[in-house]
């Protein structure tokens, strides 16, 4: 038997995709498709999820179309045991969403005190862009909540996760993915 | 609560000690039963992705980590049977005879209660149990004459070859790493196919994780395994002089009693001090044999100065395992470095993918935005990485206790107070320095070290192994001193830690200890 048809022949055993509620019922999609179809976020809040979405993008192009906030969303809506998150191996303590909350919150306060009352999601691209380098170098005057760097660390992994980390992901970057058992959803 | 049926041997952890345990026990007919904190994974839900990889490693943990260089847990830890060798990397190299005696050798550190002599006839069983590819004869120019691996050395490519060069230009020799995967076919276990994807978990097979191995042979001789099981307390006697069992909550939060003749903890070098620690009583005040007050000291952790390189020419960094191709022992001295103290073990070429905190999206963390969507353009292709592994030196204040708070079962927390010393900063330094003269030797076309916090890598100590109960808490089987039923296995039992990568010789020092559980069974149990 062939190396590819032992691939092949591994498929299939695979855990279910990421379950989003649409209209009231679980529904199985990648997160990219949960933005399109603009379903709603369970645990952060509007502001929270545009804020994330601005800082992924600035941190990994594309990740706003993965669908970084979607993806965290129903991550932190889920029990801890079942997340998929790199927090979970970065030793944040569950429930992870007391993480993401001050983080957003410390990123949108330090934005609104540095750039003329904007938070992080009005300024420009160039801004944030700034606004990140500075975080990751513990730079920011006046920052209050988890440590600057540590926030870079673990919203960059998120935004490397949805952008480079799924098969989708795989295939646009060029690397052959070859998996065992295959993720269903290309996730 | 329920108080269950007296067993003859209750293991605390299904990962890869404990399973030795089991495997060794089991066959020689005693009634075993495991208990494990985790799920009861099969090789099926060993989804090949970064993200779904995360499920084997704990989410939450009830340590809290301190101290300059805090122990990075998570990353390192199991939760389920497999146990953290479910998603090891699977390199295995041997401690070398100088590990074994640091303290005579260099008035440095602590000596083992053993040698390397009295270990050897155990990796040369491992091997052939659970099946380990490499060049033994290769190795001996490091170490003494043993048996050779069951299985030739496995395929190479670009991403190691390359390196080869370098480090020859420093005096570094290499020879095939020896690693518990199947290059080929054996007992009944297929072929690795250098997918890269070990670090999550091999469904096939083809790495010896115990849940394919040791723990399939427990299981086939009747041990039970009694999964999402957390024990709380080793239970004693009245008069303190013998263990009678341990109490465990159940996925219900529902309270047990597992009665057994024998208990072995094998639950990790953080958790097996903290049960010991807990079951306190008021005639082990300190923790179950404790007398010596070295419980929960004396914690290692390896470190890592890893150099990238970048070349123009196409290196596959796709191919391979995440465990190493080639390996040298040609700084394992302790004072091959100047200035430093502790070995060092070099390994190169490891499959990579795209994330996780190996993947090369990792490989610049100062980089993001377009420059680190044009640096992975640029690294899909070309990026390689250098491990030169180092050794910290034993320190008492590298320790465990209990803290603050509970977990939800209302165990205490413990805390991991942990600090590399200077000569481990001085080692990872030089490892460093090494590492860019040898990339800059491959013609690499960039080249950088992977500097950052100084990471921790592996956990020792804490429960360690000595002469007598004054100067350690078990022997070198896993006795511990002051309860004769009550044993240790795993990698807390280490004095010293070598630089090696350590689940080789956990398997090697549980299957020792467990066939000598095995032959004092009547002094031991009675």
């Amino acid at each position: 038997m062939s190396e590819i048809e032992r691939r092949a022949l591994m498929k299939g055993a695979a855990l279910s995709a990421l379950a989003f509620t649409v209209g009231g019922k679980q529904t199985l999609l990648s997160p990219h498709q949960a933005r399109a179809e603009n379903v709603p976020f369970r645990t952060l809040t509007q502001q929270q999820g545009d804020i994330l979405e601005a800082l992924g993008e600035t941190l990994v192009p594309g990740a706003a179309a993965a669908g970084i906030s979607n993806f965290v969303d129903q991550q932190l809506s889920i029990p801890p045991e079942e997340a998929l998150l790199e927090a979970r191996i970065l030793n944040i303590r569950p429930p992870y969403a007391n993480f993401y909350r001050a983080a957003l919150s410390a990123i949108d306060r330090a934005s609104i005190a540095n750039n003329d009352n904007r938070g992080f999601a009005q300024i420009s691209a160039s801004e944030r862009h700034k606004f990140v380098d500075l975080m990751r170098q513990n730079k920011i005057s006046g920052w209050q909540g988890p440590p600057g760097p540590f926030v870079y660390l673990v919203m960059r992994s998120d935004a490397v996760d949805v952008v480079y980390g799924t098969m989708d992901g795989y295939a646009a970057l060029g690397v052959p993915y070859m998996a065992h058992i295959a993720p269903t959803k290309r996730w | 609560m329920a108080t269950l049926e007296k067993v003859d041997v209750a293991i605390v952890g299904a990962g890869a000690s404990g399973s030795v345990f089991a495997s060794v026990l089991s066959k020689a007919g005693k009634k075993v039963v495991l208990l494990e904190s985790g799920p009861d994974w099969q090789s099926s839900d060993l989804i090949s992705s970064d993200f779904w990889g995360r499920r084997i490693k704990p989410a939450g943990i009830p340590f809290t980590l301190e101290g300059k260089n805090p122990y990075g847990f998570a990353y390192q830890a199991g939760w389920g049977v497999g146990g953290a060798a479910l998603h090891y990397f699977a390199n295995f190299p041997r401690y070398l005879p100088n590990d074994f005696k640091v303290k005579s050798e260099h008035n440095r550190g602590l000596d083992w209660p053993i040698n390397y002599s009295d270990l050897a006839p155990y990796y040369d069983k491992v091997a052939q149990e659970i099946g380990v590819s490499g060049d033994a004869q290769a190795e001996e120019i490091w170490r003494p004459k043993g048996e050779p691996y069951p299985m030739p050395p496995m395929k190479t490519f670009r991403n190691g070859q390359v390196w080869v060069k370098g480090l020859e230009s420093v005096g570094i020799r290499t020879v095939p790493a020896a690693v518990g995967m199947n290059s080929i076919k054996f007992k009944g276990r297929p072929a690795c196919i250098y997918d890269g994807w070990c670090h999550v978990g091999c469904p096939i097979g083809a790495l010896a994780n115990p849940v394919v191995t040791y723990l399939a042979d427990a299981r086939n001789a009747g041990a039970e395994v009694h999964a999402l099981s957390t024990v709380t307390r080793v239970l004693t006697n009245e008069s303190g002089t013998k263990v009678t069992g341990v109490e465990y909550y159940d996925v219900k939060k529902e309270r047990h009693v597992q009665q057994a003749s024998v208990v072995i903890l094998a639950a990790w070098a953080a958790q097996n001090p903290r049960l010991m620690l807990n079951s306190s009583t008021d005639k082990h005040p300190k923790g179950l044999a404790n007398s010596s007050g070295l419980l929960g000291k004396y914690m290692m952790a390896h470190y890592a100065s890893g150099t990238w390189a970048l070349f123009d020419e196409d290196v596959e960094p796709h191919m391979g395992t995440v465990g190493a191709q080639f390996m040298s022992y040609d700084r394992y001295d302790k004072t091959s470095k100047k200035d430093a103290f502790g070995s060092t073990y070099i390994v190169c070429g490891t499959a990579m993918k795209t994330t996780d905190l190996g993947g090369f999206a990792n490989a610049r963390l100062d980089l993001f935005g377009q420059p680190l969507a044009d640096f992975m353009q640029s690294a899909k292709r070309g990026i390689t990485r250098l491990t030169a592994f180092g050794e910290e030196m034993p320190n008492i204040e590298n320790r465990i206790e209990l803290a603050d708070g509970k977990d939800e079962f209302g165990m205490p927390l413990a805390k991991i107070v942990h600090s590399f010393d200077q000569d481990a900063v001085a080692l990872w330094n030089a490892n460093f320095e090494e590492g860019l003269t040898v990339a800059k030797a491959t013609g690499a076309k960039e080249y950088w070290s992977a500097r950052g916090n100084q990471p921790t890598i592996h956990l020792f100590g804490g429960t360690i192994m000595g002469r007598g109960a004054g100067d350690s808490i078990a022997d070198s089987y896993g006795k511990t001193h002051e309860i004769a039923n009550l044993w240790i296995a795993g990698p807390g039992l280490f004095p010293t830690e070598g630089a090696s990568n350590p689940t080789y010789t956990i398997f090697a020092v549980s299957q020792r200890g467990a066939e000598q559980l095995v032959s004092k069974w009547g002094t031991v149990a009675g």
